[in-house]
């Protein structure tokens, strides 16, 4: 994407005021998506994101520039003001890259931008039909689809020099039911780090039915009752629980500045010892996978927590300087306008011992959240909460009527303390995560787990 | 900045080579700088030049869209054929048109060229001083988690193939400011801001007793029953919540049956107090501008009038559907995004009293000062809300204390009809592509739940 030449003359631009590392990432990046609204398609965007970004640390400090040029020129003069902020003398570090190959884990068949707009269009309206005509209070359906394709090439002054290309694709149906002037909305996005073949293997019609399902049950659902319950959370994107109460505090971002609940804690119970929670970049097409994180760090399996035992965290570049730690393949960012910091790729509480029927079986009464919505988290505080898409009640060990409206809140550790059944269907769901380094493509999984005791908000006050 | 015009006029030639008629660039670029201060260290330094191009033509009657951020001729290609292959699979009836221009602009200022002037040094000295300040105040306050001073400047352009030609640039300055308080085992976060191009307000010691007294007001927190309440949203909180259900009033929205205010127009949807402005012009609104993402100039509207909804926030398109005239609402958030609607400086009108007034006039009930998940705790189609909440008990007209770990809970469509009274502390969100703001106001009841 740029020649060694240039590349290292930008480094050794970037080093002259006596920055200890510095880094060049640059990223070619082309965008397709299509808006379909009422089996219409309303909007398409194509479009290319094209930029540089230059990094330097001196000890904890660091800086960032960016620039959408890449020609010499701009680059130098770039590197030279991000340098300008650096305080020391000139360094005298030499720059000798060699360029490495990366090695692909995750197959692409199929270039998305080799495929006619009409035949994308063609898979969202299969998806359409079978929502819109799952059932008359099926009122309005929108299915967005999108795909890019991600160069990027990263070279430091370590004289790592790699390029990789990361292609990713994604359908997103909602559905709305209308019932008496009432509107819900049920919702699925599934995707992979995959080309076009993943619009085509994909079971484009089941997952359009789910949400209309989803709509259609939750327009007929009363609110859902609120207070202190057992809570039941299916497998997929119930995950989301563990990414919001505990994952973003395992980010070395908020533990390295000695902010996160989970500081100093490595070797100490911090969770239930039936949770074992994993975070893996390298799981082959997964929509969160990566095959070297930002800082050209090959992906790599990190063990979190394994029998409620905090065992590490995902520590990029800088934050290892402060931790004194070794780095984890995760350091991920948005894009070139973002420096890039630890965050999470696939995570997951890895699968248990009980089957569904036996978790459902054994709780007396409670709430049965069978498909999340999306969450937040303060890691500061631990202080997290997410919204429950379908949620049912359960009582005498069965699953009743359905409820809308719930939301869960709850202190991580304290969470994490109460699960106290884990299921042995572990499987994925995906969303985007943002935070401080952008929005990116991350997975979320668990199997079906039980908490004994979390506050659920609804509207009504009696279970 | 370079001198785009020669790419656009290549582009347009080369569009109506390739069968497009009209023709239409929006253009963004700007810079930006930000600094972070952490332990006394500057251990974030950001900056940037950027800049973007977004086209859009008509082909065949459909309107096609493609975006470059590497503006040069090299890019026209690509920006063609993406637009063309987009406008061939546009099936939707509602026809998007490019605008030949507004009568008149009003002007508006959004650029402070003193701004450009502060030395970086100040700025610098500014975010030392804050962390500083913070952890004198009070003991208690443990760390600064984050300190950040930023501050950008940017130009945008819409020019098409229909003469038009407009211009505009502005620069703004934030500041923001996370602390942590610790008691004991307890942990409390405070936050604070300022956004605005003159950096002669920002005021660092009122930015950091802000933020240290909303930690150092929450210690202690604890749950409450769960139970229906007498509720006052601080102004913060109304804002937030205001924001999240913005989109109820895109005439894109209810023409595509989401939004419940559909066929609402002249009717009453919200109590008598309730009146909601948004304000193009509005003096040191951070949404300000004269002409919009289609190049409309911009209106002065009440959206809703003693409670009364009086318009949907349109665009060129939606409005010709309506049969009215476009409010000028017409947004482009980058020159990554396709045409959509967005309120500008939007806001509910304040009343007479204080919130201090408004809290004397309660004998039991709660003040809600922060609300979380407002990206998935809430339904905008169908306005149910259920939120982590926190604020503090409201007992004889006096707070008593802090609360947290409850949820509030209601629907958005029902809480306007149930305000009870406005307070006249009228207060902006951090701005985002719209500038979004209320005062505090009382509700009859909503549900909370915690213990």
């Amino acid at each position: 994407m740029l020649n060694k030449q240039l590349i290292e003359d930008t480094l050794t631009a970037a080093l002259s005021t006596g920055g200890d590392f510095a880094e060049v990432f640059v990223e070619d990046r082309t965008n397709n998506g299509i808006v379909m609204i009422g089996g219409k398609v309303e909007s398409t965007m194509s479009g290319r994101d094209y930029g540089v970004g230059i990094r330097i640390f001196k000890g904890f400090n660091s800086v960032y520039a960016y620039t959408n040029k890449s020609d010499r020129d701009t680059l130098i003069s770039t590197a030279n003001k991000a340098a300008a902020a650096v305080e020391g003398n000139n360094g005298s570090i030499i720059i000798n890259l060699s360029k490495s190959d990366v090695k692909n884990i995750h197959e692409i068949k199929i270039d998305p931008n080799t495929i006619e707009k009409t035949r994308k269009v063609e898979i969202m309206k299969r998806a359409y039909n079978a929502a819109f005509n799952y059932d008359d209070l099926i009122t309005q359906v929108t299915v967005n689809l999108a795909d890019h394709v991600q160069n990027i090439m990263i070279a430091n002054s370590e004289g790592l020099w790699k390029e990789d290309k990361r292609v990713r694709s994604r359908l997103a149906i909602q559905s709305i039911a209308s019932k008496n002037g009432e509107m819900q909305s049920g919702f699925y996005g599934p995707g992979a780090m995959k080309g076009y073949e993943f619009f085509e293997n994909l079971d484009v019609e089941k997952y359009a039915k789910e949400t209309a399902r989803i709509a259609m049950t939750m327009v007929n659902a009363k609110y859902s009752p609120s207070g202190k319950m057992p809570v039941i959370i299916d497998n997929g994107f119930g995950g989301v629980i563990f990414h919001e109460a505990s994952g973003h505090g395992l980010e070395a971002t908020s533990v390295a500045k000695g902010l996160s609940v989970y500081c100093d804690k490595i070797g100490q119970k911090v969770a239930s010892p039936l949770v074992t929670a994993i975070d893996d970049g390298t799981i082959p097409s997964e929509w969160g996978s990566i095959n070297i994180d930002d800082e050209g760090t090959s992906s790599q399996r990190n063990v979190l927590i394994e029998n409620g035992v905090l065992k590490g965290y995902m520590i990029d570049k800088l934050n290892a300087r402060r931790m004194n730690m070794d780095i984890t393949g995760s350091s991920r960012r948005q894009s070139y306008k973002y420096p890039p910091t630890s965050r999470m790729t696939n995570t997951y509480i890895d699968n248990g011992k009980s089957t569904t029927y036996e978790i459902i079986a054994n709780t007396e009464k409670g709430l049965y959240a069978k498909y999340m919505g999306g969450g937040s988290v303060n890691p500061s505080t631990g202080e997290f909460n997410f919204a429950v898409m379908e949620g049912y009640i359960v009582e005498n060990g069965k699953i009743k009527e359905p409820v809308r409206g719930a939301t869960l809140i709850g202190k991580g550790i304290d969470v994490l303390n109460k699960i106290d059944m884990v299921g042995n269907n572990l499987s994925f769901g995906q969303g985007m995560c943002g935070s401080v380094s952008g929005s990116i493509p991350t997975n979320v999984g668990q199997p079906m787990i039980r908490v004994s005791e979390i506050t659920v908000g609804g509207r009504e006050s009696e279970v | 900045m370079m001198d785009i015009k020669p790419i656009i006029e290549k582009l347009f030639e080369e569009g109506k080579k390739q069968g497009m008629s009209d023709m239409e660039v929006f253009y963004g670029g700007g810079s930006s700088l930000s600094l972070k201060v952490f332990e006394k260290e500057l251990d974030g330094y950001s900056l940037s030049e950027s800049e973007g191009l977004s086209f859009r033509g008509v082909y065949n009657g459909k309107m096609g869209y493609s975006y470059t951020e590497k503006v040069d001729e090299t890019s026209i290609d690509f920006l063609i054929k993406g637009a063309i292959e987009n406008a061939k699979v546009i099936d939707s009836d509602d026809e998007e048109c490019i605008f030949e221009g507004s009568k008149e602009y009003k002007e508006v200022n959004n650029f402070n060229p003193k701004l450009e002037q502060v030395k970086e040094e100040e700025k610098i000295k500014f975010v030392r001083d804050l962390e500083e300040e913070c952890l004198k105040i009070d003991k208690r306050i443990a760390k600064v988690e984050t300190c950040v001073y930023g501050d950008g400047y940017g130009e945008t352009i819409i020019s098409n193939s229909k003469g038009l030609f407009l211009q505009e640039k502005n620069n703004i300055a934030y500041t923001y400011v996370v602390v942590l308080a610790k008691e004991n085992d307890d942990i409390k976060t405070g936050f604070a801001y300022r956004t605005g191009n003159d950096f002669t307000k920002f005021s660092y010691q009122e930015i950091a007793q802000e933020a240290v007294k909303d930690a150092l007001s929450q210690l202690g927190a604890s749950s409450i029953k769960s139970g229906d309440y007498t509720i006052v949203l601080r102004n913060n909180a109304s804002a937030d919540l205001l924001e999240a259900f913005s989109g109820i009033f895109s005439a894109e929205n209810v023409q595509k049956d989401l939004s419940l205010l559909k066929g609402k127009i002249g009717e009453k949807i919200g109590s008598d107090n309730f009146t909601i402005i948004d304000d193009p012009f509005m003096e040191e609104g951070l949404a300000s501008k004269s002409f919009d993402g289609e190049g409309v100039a911009c209106k002065y509207k009440k959206v809703v009038d003693k409670g009364v909804l009086t318009t949907y926030l349109h665009n060129l398109k939606t409005a010709k559907k309506d049969n009215v005239q476009t409010t000028g609402n017409a947004s482009k958030s980058s020159y990554k995004s396709p045409i959509d609607i967005t309120p500008s400086n939007f806001y509910i009108e304040k009343g007479s009293r204080s919130l201090d007034e408004i809290i004397s006039s309660i004998d039991k009930g709660l003040l809600i000062s922060d609300l979380q998940g407002l990206h998935s705790g809430l339904n905008t189609v169908s306005g149910d809300f259920s939120l982590a909440a926190g604020g503090y008990e409201i007992e004889e007209g006096k707070i008593k204390r802090p609360i947290e770990q409850i949820t509030v809970a209601g629907n958005y469509f029902d809480l306007l009809k149930n305000i009870e009274e406005v307070g006249s502390d009228l207060k902006f969100g951090l701005p985002g592509e719209a500038y979004i703001g209320s005062p505090s106001i009382k509700i009859k009841y909503l549900s909370i739940a915690g213990e």
